[in-house]
């Protein structure tokens, strides 16, 4: 349980940073490889912005072992999704050349 | 937690309790239920993996990509209306602090109505991409895109009788351990919920549009 302090600074800066992620991608304002870097920047902070303020993880002792499995817990998101996706991309690099590097 | 800063002597050390003191029911459930709430997350990690590998231009076989058929702001109203559901739930659990019924209700409906404009947004998107021939059987990688975001939408659907419940149970039972415990479990899925949101407007919405 936390302030309605806490609430509202979650809501603004994850709000704010999702409406400048959809300005940049609606007007195609960098080229592709760099929107996905800036957009990808504004999840990581709009996340973990919401993260502290509303799921209130942190490293208070009374709910530290929330910490600790969602910090274990992030390892195997990303290889699940990582490691897939890379098999994939081998898979289809060798096995379709004539579309290799097609996105 | 009291082994903390005190120096352990081998020989005098008690290994384990001979009786049971009980525990903190509140922070064991919670414990448990946001375990819970991470294996969900791992339903995610397989679908933004399956999403990862069908969205390559092949995928689509020739067919319509999100790049055609998503709408960004259209998307961004969705956005709003989670984040604001998520607001008004944390507003009424704040109003659960200073014991205060009527607010806690208030902000567990605001979030309930916020929610059913999520819901109907999405409803309205999918049956539009229906109506122009764009379904799941269409192609893997539409497939892929609306199992992802179906998979969440369902979530909020879920989460919306969760809240239906818990008014209920907060207008005729009032705060007891239970009722309490229950809103921090559904605070902690709902708040998951708009985290996952983040991800999936972003990363399949957004960079479906850009790509």
């Amino acid at each position: 349980m936390s302030s309605v302090r806490g609430y509202l600074s979650g809501f603004l800066i994850s709000g704010l940073l999702m409406l400048a992620a959809t300005y940049m991608a609606a007007t195609h304002a960098f080229p592709p490889f760099g929107l996905l870097m800036v957009i990808t920047v504004c999840a990581a902070i709009a996340t973990i912005a919401q993260t502290y303020f509303l799921l209130h993880i942190d490293t208070a002792e009374h709910n530290i072992w929330n910490t600790v499995s969602l910090v274990l817990f992030i390892p195997l998101f990303v290889l699940t999704i990582g490691l897939t996706w890379w098999m994939f991309s081998q898979l289809y690099l060798h096995t379709m050349p004539a579309m290799a590097g097609m996105h | 937690m009291s082994s903390h800063g005190n120096t352990v002597d081998p020989k005098k050390t008690v290994l384990w309790d001979a009786e049971y003191h009980g525990h903190d029911v509140i922070s064991t459930r919670s414990l448990g239920f946001f375990l819970y709430l991470l294996s969900d997350g791992m339903i995610f990690a397989t679908l933004f993996a399956a999403y990862g590998v069908l969205s390559y231009s092949h995928n689509y076989f020739g067919g319509p990509t999100p790049s055609q058929f998503v709408h960004p702001w259209y998307t961004f109203t969705q956005t709003v209306s989670l984040f604001l559901s998520v607001l008004a739930y944390g507003m009424g659990m704040a109003a659960m602090k200073n014991r205060n019924r009527g607010g806690l209700i208030s902000g567990l409906l605001g979030a309930l109505v916020l929610g059913v404009v999520f819901l109907c947004l999405d409803v309205h998107d999918m049956t539009d991409l229906a109506r122009q021939g764009i379904t799941i059987a269409t192609s893997g990688g539409t497939s892929a895109f609306i199992i992802l975001t179906q998979v969440h939408a369902a979530h909020i659907f879920f989460g919306l009788i969760w809240i239906l419940v818990m008014v209920a149970q907060v207008s005729s039972k009032g705060f007891t351990t239970d009722t309490v415990g229950r809103l921090l479990s559904l605070r902690m899925f709902w708040h998951l919920q708009a985290i996952i949101w983040v991800f999936v407007y972003v990363f399949v919405y957004l960079w479906g549009y850009i790509s």
